[in-house]
């Protein structure tokens, strides 16, 4: 027996074109390519599928990523949240995220979406330099960006935008302004990621060719901490590594990711996350990969709880030591580390913990080997 | 009993590397029916795995062959198999000593190169007479022709009639065979004078003691006499003798001549040693035979295990190898940063390399190795003369009123165009240039005197990619002389590290600390805290370095389908630092220790 999925993600493997950075599993198809439907009719199966076996019934997110979704048009979409909203009670209270891109997000778009249940809207803005979009392969501007945050906004309370930090030739002062637009513009939760280079991708042939700049990991430090100076005074706080939003605006669906709740992946390399009391197992494509045992499942969502704001109470800390002896002394040696403090019966990340998490991770996840 | 002298030849092979010697010698095995084709395993002699991988022979090999020629006789070949490096030379020496000739293998498409000059030299010293195979012939880019006009003109070696051969179809072999029975001499001895047999090799078997490879040179040598090593002054009984064909076949005796192991029972291979007499017991007064060297280690290296719990079993490791190992020598050593180790010694820098991978490979042990250092002599205020294997063990200035360092006579073959570079190198190295002689109009020999300590550091690799790798290195100890060294000592957060320190010629203390400090700056990875590397003699800081604190090292995006992945990098990550030492705090590399040795000047 398993415990009830909580999270629903469904995965659009469609773009434009290419961003030169991305690694996801996604591909550039012209608008209206018949793969696009066939592809969203074989993810309606699938949503009909695990409605039958019961997987939906306590869904309480759902979050449609790509890709692009909304490259994929009025039509599908339309089809896909149908299908959905037959298949599983997706109520008001349900969370219901959708990711798009200011190219492709019409007023029509977002009228129908949000008629058909999506209650918040992920714009893949990035940046407000039209030369950085460029240079990123966006195919938007910082006008487009601008405008469809304000038709988002026609409709959806719930609008959040992505940021990219520590992109070559980015200064500080590109990036603080990207910041302000997106404070002006009143958006409500903001993510901001430095830009990593991925195996495979343009990006890392193009670095190793020299054509473009290598990232400074010491740039994007100092960016990844001006976004928490300009964010958190106007109100978004910081509630994850790269997560910043007003209180209540936090992602739910992301917060299940990061605590521990079991989670199906619909669609072309989505991942699910199936869990009872003594193992936790990840399953994509079909395959198994990730199984963990209950001291290393204890161990994962320790390191994930340390990624965000909340980390863990001493209580929590107590309980854990059942299964992870250790835990007291290494989350003291974090601290001595200075990678965590404690406020109020609390162990959080300090800016050490926020900037270099990787070793403290590392030393928790290592607590379960 | 014992064969007729007239009836044997003793002879080996050499060659530069990849010239085709182990396809050759294995060709040999096969057509004289000493091994078949079906139990052929690529390059039989090479026994070890580090010697087959590396294209290197370690040991000395001795296989008995008998060949049934042309003028119906049957002859006893005994094939000796020399080891191949520098390292090695004194045990090559010893081995050729056992021979009467050598068989000079040239590969048809390449000619005479360093190895084979070198090679061709060391025989030559040996009074062997040398049999030129120009091999490969079945290769469509030979050229047998030019290669013959290269030994004739490069080695003084006349090449008329050459052998032309390929070890890999066989062509030829005949002919070389032929060859070795006409041209190469029988040995030549005393069958009623008391034994004389010359030790070229030696090796611990677990179940029967010490084996020794030896050549009789007078007298005869049977299971039960009672021998003396004269050199040992060691008195023992012998279990067995036999020949290798390749698997070892006793035999009742060995007389004048005659190749073969001995079986001695004795339990440390220290008292069997390469170069070393042996005699009957009543023969006692027997003259010893002319070259017998006592083996001394050149350079000494700290070992110690990357995880501590793993110094007893390297201690077990070294144990075991020093069985077989008379060259390795070593001792507990203590580091502030590296914990308890030993202090190693070699007898060059190949065989340390060899050793280092073997304790890894064979006993599956994490090992890190600090900078190779030599002996030093260090004079003291108060009248007493230390021996120093390790830079830790250096008095304070203050007590000492002299060192002296260990130098080499060192000499180089190469092609002349390439004097200049190698005068340079040498020269920077401390180098005093003594003579250059032309062997020939494509070789130029250069002898100078250098110090071990600058040999050891890289010059051999520098010598050859200077070279185009035509050049070739031998060198001979030529005692110690007075220098100017200091202890020049790295410091990283302010502490000294023993492990790091290092001695150098004064003159050159500033411009090592300088590249060595901007090394380890690129090795060291950037840490939670900024950690400052210096350099410096006593208390004087003559270079300094930075490296800065890490500002971000963090994976942003962590959702669904990331976590597994996330997880999985950082257990790479504790991977990698598993390869690192911890001290005080700053997580050091193992490349670092070795850092100084590729100090590019």
């Amino acid at each position: 027996m398993y415990d009830a999925y909580k999270a629903l993600y469904l995965h659009i493997p469609f773009c434009k074109q290419r961003c030169i950075y991305c690694d996801f599993e996604t591909q550039a198809l012209p608008h209206g390519d018949a793969a696009i439907t066939a592809y969203i009719d074989s993810l309606i199966e699938e949503i009909r599928h695990a409605a039958k076996d019961g997987k939906l019934a306590e869904i309480e997110t759902v979050y449609l990523g790509g890709g692009t979704p909304s490259y994929v048009g009025g039509k599908n979409l339309s089809a896909l949240l149908y299908a959905l909203s037959v298949s599983m009670h997706l109520t008001s209270d349900v969370e219901c995220s959708m990711e798009a891109n200011p190219e492709s997000l019409t007023e029509a778009l977002v009228k129908d979406v949000w008629a058909l249940g999506v209650n918040r809207l992920s714009l893949g803005v990035q940046s407000f330099d039209d030369a950085l979009l460029k240079k990123l392969g966006r195919v938007h501007s910082a006008d487009d960006a601008r405008r469809a945050i304000d038709t988002a906004q026609k409709r959806f309370d719930n609008v959040s935008i992505d940021l990219m930090c520590g992109i070559p030739e980015q200064t500080f002062e590109d990036f603080h302004e990207s910041l302000k637009i997106a404070l002006d513009l009143g958006v409500k939760h903001v993510s901001v990621y430095p830009l990593t280079v991925e195996e495979g991708t343009p990006l890392a042939k193009m670095q190793a060719k020299g054509e473009i700049e290598e990232v400074d990991q010491d740039f994007q430090a100092l960016m990844m901490q001006m976004a928490a100076s300009i964010l958190e005074p106007a109100g978004l706080l910081r509630y994850e590594v790269a997560s910043y939003a007003l209180p209540g605006y936090e992602c739910k669906h992301n917060l299940a990711y990061w605590t521990g709740k079991p989670y199906i992946g619909l669609g072309t390399s989505a991942v699910t996350m199936t869990q009872n009391a003594s193992k936790r197992m990840r399953t994509q494509d079909g395959g198994v990969i990730d199984e963990l045992d209950r001291r290393q499942m204890a161990a994962e969502d320790l390191m994930l709880a340390m990624r965000t704001t909340q980390g863990i109470t001493e209580d929590e800390l107590r309980e854990v030591t059942l299964l992870l002896p250790d835990a007291p002394l290494v989350f003291r040696e974090l601290a001595q580390k200075g990678f965590v403090e404690r406020i109020d019966e609390r162990y959080q990340p300090t800016l050490a913990g926020w900037l270099c998490g990787n070793e403290m991770y590392g030393k928790i996840i290592d607590m379960a080997p | 009993m014992s064969q007729d002298p007239k009836r044997i030849r003793n002879f080996s092979i050499i060659a530069h590397i990849d010239h085709g010697k182990s396809t050759l010698s294995d060709r040999i095995l096969e057509m004289t029916g000493t091994i078949s084709s079906r139990d052929m395993k690529e390059q039989v002699l090479d026994s070890m795995d580090i010697e087959r991988e590396r294209g290197i022979t370690i040991k000395s090999q001795a296989v008995r062959v008998d060949y049934q020629a042309e003028d119906g006789q049957t002859y006893q070949f005994n094939l000796i198999d020399t080891p191949g490096h520098v390292d090695f030379t004194y045990e090559v020496s010893r081995s050729l000593a056992a021979c009467e000739g050598a068989v000079l293998v040239v590969d048809a498409t390449q000619g005479v190169e360093a190895q084979t000059v070198a090679n061709a030299m060391m025989a030559m010293n040996a009074g062997l007479e040398i049999i030129p195979l120009i091999n490969k012939i079945d290769l469509p880019a030979a050229e047998p022709e030019r290669v013959r006009t290269e030994i004739e003109d490069g080695l003084a070696i006349p090449a008329d009639d050459a052998v032309i051969a390929s070890g890999k179809t066989g062509d030829g072999v005949h002919d070389l065979l032929e060859s070795v029975v006409y041209n190469i001499p029988a040995p030549e001895g005393d069958a009623t004078a008391p034994l004389r047999a010359l030790i070229f090799d030696s090796y611990f078997d677990p179940y029967r003691g010490v084996v020794a490879l030896i050549r009789v040179v007078d007298g005869s040598i049977k299971r039960g006499d009672r021998v003396h090593m004269i050199a040992t002054g060691i008195d023992t009984l012998v279990e067995e003798v036999g020949v290798r064909r390749p698997s070892e076949t006793p035999m009742p005796d060995l007389g004048v001549g005659e190749v073969g192991y001995l079986v001695t029972g004795l339990k440390e291979v220290s008292k069997v040693k390469v170069g070393d007499t042996i005699t009957t017991v009543q023969g006692r007064g027997a003259s010893p035979l002319p070259g017998y060297r006592e083996v001394k280690p050149m350079v000494y290296t700290g070992l110690f295990p990357i995880d501590g719990d793993q110094y007893e079993p390297l201690k077990e490791a070294l144990e075991k190898l020093s069985l077989n190992d008379p060259a390795l020598i070593w001792e507990p050593e203590k580091s502030h940063a590296l914990g308890f180790g030993f202090r190693v010694g070699f007898l060059g820098l190949l065989h340390m390399e060899v050793i280092k991978e073997r304790l890894e490979r064979e006993f599956d042990l994490e090992l890190l190795a600090t900078a190779p250092s030599v002996e030093y002599h260090v004079f003291k205020t108060n009248g007493e003369m230390v021996s120093l294997h390790s830079p830790q063990e250096m008095p304070d200035p203050g007590e000492i009123v002299s060192v002296e360092e260990p130098y080499l006579k060192a000499k180089v073959l190469i092609p002349p165009d390439y004097v200049g570079a190698v005068m340079d190198l040498t020269v920077a190295r401390r180098g005093t240039f003594i003579t250059m002689d032309y062997l020939s109009t494509t070789t130029v020999e250069l002898l100078w005197e250098i110090p071990l300590s600058e040999l050891i550091m890289d010059y051999f690799d520098k010598l050859k990619s200077g070279t185009k790798g035509y050049a070739s290195l031998d060198y001979e100890f030529d005692g110690y002389k007075e220098s100017k060294l200091v202890k020049l000592d790295i410091l990283l957060s302010g502490k000294p590290i023993d492990a790091l320190s290092f001695i150098v010629h004064k003159d050159k203390a500033y411009d090592r600390g300088k590249v060595l400090t901007e090394k380890l700056k690129s090795i060291i990875p950037r840490q939670m805290f900024e950690v400052p590397i210096q350099a410096a003699i006593g208390g004087r800081v003559l270079a300094r370095e930075t490296v800065k604190a890490k500002r971000k090292d963090v994976l942003a995006k962590c959702y669904g389908g990331d976590i597994t992945r996330k997880r999985k990098l950082l257990e790479k990550q504790k991977a990698g630092k598993k390869r690192m030492k911890n001290i005080g705090n700053v997580e050091v590399p193992q490349e670092a220790f070795m850092a100084i040795l590729k100090v590019d000047e």
